[in-house]
């Protein structure tokens, strides 16, 4: 072996850990969970695609990866006006504005499970709201377990307003502020400025925070379970309910499908980002010349 | 010609010419003051500089007179109207940036176009000053590019243009050039005075660096710490500096300590002449003046018994400049390339050449 290859294989082991890391607690259980959807271990009988035949046939998984997308989705606008709006607030110091921008990160370190008893606490027939808006004569609609999801929607936005509202701050701080004056000196006001200048240059952070925002809404399964109507049920509640009833294969059929959803939105988002990337940040072609 | 309202001893108008005229504004950030309160007008056509070092507040004086920044106090009058309460976009003043500040998700074409459509300018009208700015700017077939495909002489250059469409009242120009390099900051600064001459726009000019200064401008305003030192044309300002600051600034110059009597003060080398200012017509009786006597204006002569002795010179072809011994002090002469050259170690008589000397005053900061 030549002296280069040597140096070759020695850069192969330096990445071991890294992609030893990857391969575990990424690649490992994916394939697992591939694997158990053709019926490959878990005590199943041998290859199969018959799990894959139920989720084409059983139309309440179909119905399940719509309302998947709905609650990954309908959170999404909700919560990034507000995430925008925060952003836009702490922007400038205020009096108590450490405090405010420590607190307003807290539901980051509360588990979904929680989330949804407060929301339920809160917002059930009977809950807090209610018993409140009771004696001003006001009679709340169902907000948990309706058939729109308003009660998942606001366990939602409650729990991810603080991630997107971080991604949203940190990509307008990443805005020279001389752009920002150029903006106005040339006759753009604060609104124009925002709308036509600090909202596009921030679209790069703002994407992405909608994305991950949307792929970890569509997989949560405690908020809808305990927030969401009895039917039509997302995917992530289905994949538990067939792991309670012993159904491993279809409930890794179901992951399969979820998983596939979310890279194909994963990819599409990294296309149109390059594309953006290319036509926004293309390298210099000239000289540095007049 | 700009008209300052502080003492200018050169080709002063009157205030009613001014275009720009500034008082009193000043501007402090908590106990802090970046400006002290700052008077100066400027003259319709007239390209102003606005020169000092790093943290002496000239850039603070652009951002408030753009609307940037809220001014703490002063009055600031465009073209006979207040407008230091006004908001940046109501002002009728276009700011060129040193990070040239374009806009990098949209086009050339639609960074030129974007302060036109805020000002809701009619599309042929947008199309012509476009053509016209494109023509100026020398930006034929890059309206189509975006910034990032764009040179650094490229991108200022769109800049530039960005604010020439807007026919402002006022062009302000943030060190424009200080984020190239040394060769295309050249090519560009000849640029921005052509373009000055072709819009005929009055302008006001942010820089610490005193070769542009000089350069480009009717009049320099100097500053330092927060404070307008001194007013006037480059050659003024150069030849017979009011302050010792400005002495100091704008080139080399020796700073000499020099005593006066009669009216007349005594160099080291024992050469006696006039001096004018505050010293030069006090009292018969001995007194001490700082002078400024620039390198140039020293006549070095190659003399056993000379009151020098050379012990540095540096030869740059043009010129060669020697350092001269004198006493306890070292100056600095500047003599032509074409001169005998003189060795180190050379005894040399001086002879100064710019009478009468000025007394310099000393700077408030």
């Amino acid at each position: 072996m030549t002296g280069h290859g040597h140096a070759r294989w020695r850069g192969s082991w330096m990445l071991l850990p890294g992609l030893g890391f990857l391969v575990l607690l990424f690649a490992a259980p994916l394939l697992m969970g591939l694997l158990g959807s053709i019926g490959i271990g878990m005590g199943q009988g041998g290859p199969t695609l018959d799990h894959y035949a139920q989720f084409l046939h059983r139309r309440t998984l179909q119905v399940g990866l719509l309302m998947s997308i709905y609650y990954g989705l309908a959170p999404v606008p909700v919560t990034l006006v507000l995430a925008i709006g925060l952003a836009l607030l702490m922007r400038r110091p205020f009096r108590g504005s450490a405090l405010f921008s420590g607190l307003y990160k807290l539901p980051m370190a509360v588990p979904g499970l929680i989330v949804a008893l407060i929301v339920m606490t809160l917002a059930e027939r009977g809950g807090l709201l209610d018993r409140l808006a009771g004696p001003l004569g006001l009679a709340l609609p169902r907000l948990v377990r309706d058939p729109w999801g308003v009660g998942v929607i606001m366990a939602t936005v409650w729990k991810q307003l603080p991630f997107m509202t971080l991604v949203i701050t940190g990509a307008f701080a990443s805005i020279p502020q001389d752009v920002i004056d150029a903006s106005r000196s040339l006759g753009a006001g604060r609104w124009s400025t925002l709308l036509r200048v600090e909202l596009p240059l921030a679209m790069p952070g703002i994407s992405a925070a909608v994305l991950l925002t949307f792929i970890g809404t569509m997989g949560a399964y405690a908020i809808p379970d305990l927030l969401g109507p009895a039917i039509p049920r997302p995917l992530a509640v289905h994949m538990l309910s067939e792991f309670g009833d012993g159904h491993p294969g279809l409930m890794n059929a179901i992951g399969v499908v979820l998983s596939v959803f979310a890279m194909v939105v994963l990819l599409g988002y990294q296309a149109l980002a390059g594309r953006a990337r290319r036509l926004l940040g293309g390298a210099a072609d000239g000289k540095d010349t007049p | 010609m700009v008209v300052v309202m502080t003492r200018s001893e050169h080709g002063e108008r009157r205030a009613e010419e001014a275009l720009l005229r500034v008082e009193g504004v000043t501007k402090r950030y908590g106990a802090s003051v970046a400006l002290h309160p700052a008077d100066l007008s400027v003259a319709p056509g007239e390209f102003v500089t606005v020169l000092g070092p790093s943290g002496c507040g000239k850039s603070t004086l652009l951002r408030l007179l753009c609307g940037v920044t809220e001014a703490s106090g002063g009055t600031i009058m465009l073209a006979g109207q207040r407008i230091e309460a006004l908001p940046p976009e109501r002002r009728d003043i276009a700011m060129v940036f040193q990070s040239h500040a374009l806009f990098a998700h949209m086009s050339v074409r639609a960074n030129l176009g974007f302060g036109l459509r805020m000002k809701r300018v009619a599309a042929a009208e947008q199309a012509r000053r476009i053509a016209h700015a494109v023509e100026i700017c020398n930006l034929g077939g890059l309206l189509d590019r975006m910034p990032a495909q764009l040179s650094g002489g490229q991108q200022q250059r769109v800049a530039l243009a960005r604010a020439v469409v807007m026919q402002p009242a006022l062009m302000l120009f943030d060190e424009p050039l200080s984020s190239l390099d040394a060769k295309l900051r050249e090519g560009l600064r000849d640029e921005l005075v052509r373009l000055h001459r072709a819009t005929g726009a009055t302008s006001l000019h942010v820089t610490h660096d005193q070769a542009e200064a000089m350069a480009m401008s009717d009049r320099i305003v100097v500053m330092n710490g927060g404070r307008i030192v001194e007013t006037g044309t480059p050659v003024a300002l150069y030849r017979r500096p009011r302050h010792v600051f400005t002495a100091g600034f704008l080139g080399h110059a020796n700073l000499l300590e020099v005593p006066v009597e009669q009216g007349e003060a005594t160099l080291p080398w024992g050469q006696r002449g006039p001096i004018s200012g505050a010293v030069a017509g006090a009292a018969a009786g001995a007194r001490g003046a700082r002078v400024s006597l620039r390198p140039e204006d020293i006549v070095l002569t190659a003399e056993e018994a000379g009151a020098g002795r050379i012990t540095a010179s540096c030869f740059t072809g043009a010129s060669v400049q020697y350092t001269v011994q004198v006493g306890q002090r070292a100056l600095r002469a500047t003599l032509g390339g074409a001169a005998p050259l003189l060795e180190v170690g050379q005894a040399v008589s001086l002879k100064a050449v710019a009478w009468p000397l000025h007394a310099l005053e000393e700077d408030r900061s």
